[in-house]
């Protein structure tokens, strides 16, 4: 059946952000607008079926619902319109209409039932996303910006081939769980995990999103990774695999966090972190695990956009992003170090935060399927988080040694932007139910029992005491911490030499065997020619050439 | 008295109180035999953040670059 246009809820933020492009519009009034019809679409006009058409036999399922897409289509739209709050003193017009294009698309992207909407709106968010990156205008960000760009090329291309595979072999194109038996189940599997940050491309994360402006990061931080997420809940949900992937990324997300300097980047680590979490939750593959999965990814949407907006206010006021150039920032701060505290509690799964009732999900998840060794390895990655983001990204930037920074609160709307992104997180924390209601299966897990708020407790203040113990060795230095993408990036130089290398011997090669050689056959047979004809015998016999060819040819 | 210290203190009284805290623990629900034991969740805590931040010094001797060594 087919369904109106209008009553898809991505369509008013395309409106919205033709229309800002159009007319170069800097206000804000238009992202508001698209981004407000577009909730009114979703709670009250979006009909709750599905909608395709067919084409040479291909069904286009380009509207599916499903609880699940309701969940992350709301989150979405929520950091949405907080975020633009946050960027309101914002007014490059072209950032503005991209960022609408890309939540648009990754509304898309969940909401699409067949791989080929899938593909097409994959490959949008790719691209908008780059230029929100290239938006801040630096030349960091536009280098990162390429490294970004071809990363999710090279992914979106893996992810065709796979499509084409599944297409060719079963002739099929409508979204369902896939079994990993087949290639090109594979290809699409490594395709949506490069989008989700898994190992070993995890790179492209901490290396672009950082780049962004003070105000882009928080919407680059919601939508990428969590719409791979939303795809391999309904993909490739049970398969264990995900959960060895999952724990690589928890753990590398710590390492790598521990020993980062720039503010924004520890953050981007630690959400390759979390979505090892969710990718865990997704391999574990129970009912409790999804749901842990979704609840998560909402929790995280919020709390991770209330960080980068902390870390983005200190950006914003004081124009410095290393760990080294800030410290003390408390009592010039004040309403920045209290949201970015309450956001680093609730991503380390503190009791009464957001992140408590859905981790604690995830961890429940994995005994009750008696995966003791996946269990501990939870653990250890829960008390990690503390570490590198619950204790870290505030001591550093808000405590520790006072550097006598003059500054002050950010504006209004930044201000207001991070108040209510907080209340999000303690409400949903006091009242799970607000958030459980919406999961896509049926609940039956309490999260505040003696045993979880005991054991969490322990669990993260003796990490706090860690943290504080071997303080003297986790100072920040001016140091970056190389990885995957050593094998590719500044390698031009050397591509070039190699190039040069093998040009300078094929053409010396080429001089001794061919050329010399045709050379000096064309001058023997030249001097020949010179030698014995003048040039009246050559006229005739050119001559004699072309009568005998017009002769052939009149006959 | 420093921030630092202040925190340090906080943290002394917190581990001082703590085993307290397992009068709300139920030991009926434990999970497996090895949450069964008395200080399980500090120790493994503990221990696995020191041994996570051991891990991350080994990387530093091999990965950690100066700042700069990408621009050029």
């Amino acid at each position: 059946m087919m369904i109106n246009v209008l009553s898809h809820p991505a369509v008013p933020l395309v409106l919205g952000s033709l229309l800002i492009f159009l007319i170069r519009s800097k206000s804000n009034l238009l992202s508001f607008i698209s981004l407000t019809l577009s909730i009114i679409v979703l709670l009250f006009i979006m009909p709750h079926e599905n909608a395709f058409y067919i084409e040479k036999g291909i069904q286009i399922n380009y509207f599916a619902y499903s609880k699940l897409s309701f969940l992350f289509c709301l989150v979405f739209l929520i950091i949405g319109i907080i975020g633009k709050i946050f960027s309101i003193y914002r007014d490059s017009y072209k950032e503005k209409a991209m960022i609408l294009l890309y939540i648009a698309s990754a509304i898309f992207v969940i909401f699409s039932g067949d791989f080929i909407t899938l593909y097409i709106f994959w490959e949008i968010m790719a691209i908008t996303s780059t230029f929100i990156i290239w938006s801040s205008n630096s030349d960091d960000s536009s280098a990162a910006g390429q490294r970004y760009l071809i990363m999710h090329l090279f992914g979106g291309l893996i992810l065709l081939l796979g499509i084409i595979g599944l297409y060719l072999n079963t002739n099929d194109l409508q979204i369902r769980m896939l079994s990993l038996d087949n290639w090109y189940t594979w290809s699409i599997l490594i395709g949506l995990l490069l989008n989700a940050g898994a190992p070993p491309f995890s790179q492209w994360l901490p290396d672009a999103y950082p780049e962004g402006s003070y105000s882009s990061t928080v919407f680059l931080s919601a939508y990428t990774t969590k719409t791979s997420v939303f795809v391999l809940i309904s993909t490739f949900a049970g398969n264990h695999i995900l959960i060895a992937i999952g724990i690589y990324m928890i753990i590398y997300g710590i390492i790598y966090a521990l020993l980062e300097n720039d503010i924004r980047r520890i953050l981007s680590y630690s959400i390759v972190n979390q979505v090892g979490f969710m990718i865990v939750g997704i391999g574990i593959g129970t009912e409790l695990s999804i749901n842990g999965t979704a609840a998560h990814a909402f929790a995280h949407i919020l709390y991770k956009g209330l960080l980068l907006m902390s870390a983005g206010s200190v950006l914003y006021m004081i124009n410095k992003r290393k760990c080294t150039d800030v410290g003390g920032l408390y009592k010039v701060m004040p309403i920045t170090a209290i949201c970015g505290i309450i956001g680093a509690l609730a991503i380390s799964a503190f009791p009464l935060t957001s992140g408590f009732i859905s981790k604690s999900m995830i961890v429940d998840a994995s005994y009750r399927e008696g995966l003791e060794f996946v269990w501990l390895m939870l653990l250890v990655g829960s008390a990690g988080v503390f570490l590198h983001a619950g204790i870290k990204f505030p001591w550093f930037v808000f405590f520790h040694n006072d550097k006598k920074i003059k500054t002050e609160d950010p504006p209004f709307f930044m201000k207001t932007a991070m108040i209510i992104m907080s209340f999000l997180c303690i409400i949903i924390g006091i009242i799970p139910e607000s958030l459980y209601t919406l999961l896509p299966y049926k609940i039956d897990f309490i999260p505040y029992t003696g045993n979880h708020i005991i054991s969490q407790l322990h669990l993260l203040l003796f990490s706090g005491l860690a943290f504080f113990v071997s303080l003297k060795y986790l100072e920040r230095t001016l140091t970056i911490t190389l990885d995957f993408d050593w094998f590719y990036r500044n390698k031009i130089k050397y591509i070039y030499a190699i190039t040069n290398f093998m040009s300078r011997i094929s053409s010396n090669l080429m001089k001794m065997i061919v050329l010399n050689n045709i050379k000096n056959r064309f001058n023997v047979l030249e001097s020949y020619l010179m030698k014995q004809f003048t040039i009246s015998t050559m006229l005739t016999l050119i001559l004699i050439t072309f009568s005998i060819v017009l002769l052939f040819n009149i006959s | 008295m420093s921030n630092r210290k202040k925190i340090i203190y906080g943290l002394i009284i917190l581990v001082n109180i703590s085993p307290y805290l397992y009068s709300f623990y139920d030991f009926e629900k434990v999970h497996f035999n090895i949450d069964n034991m008395i200080g399980f969740y500090p120790i493994y805590g503990f221990i696995s953040c020191l041994g996570l931040i051991i891990i991350a010094k080994m990387f530093a001797v091999f990965f950690k670059k100066e700042d700069t060594y990408y621009d050029d």
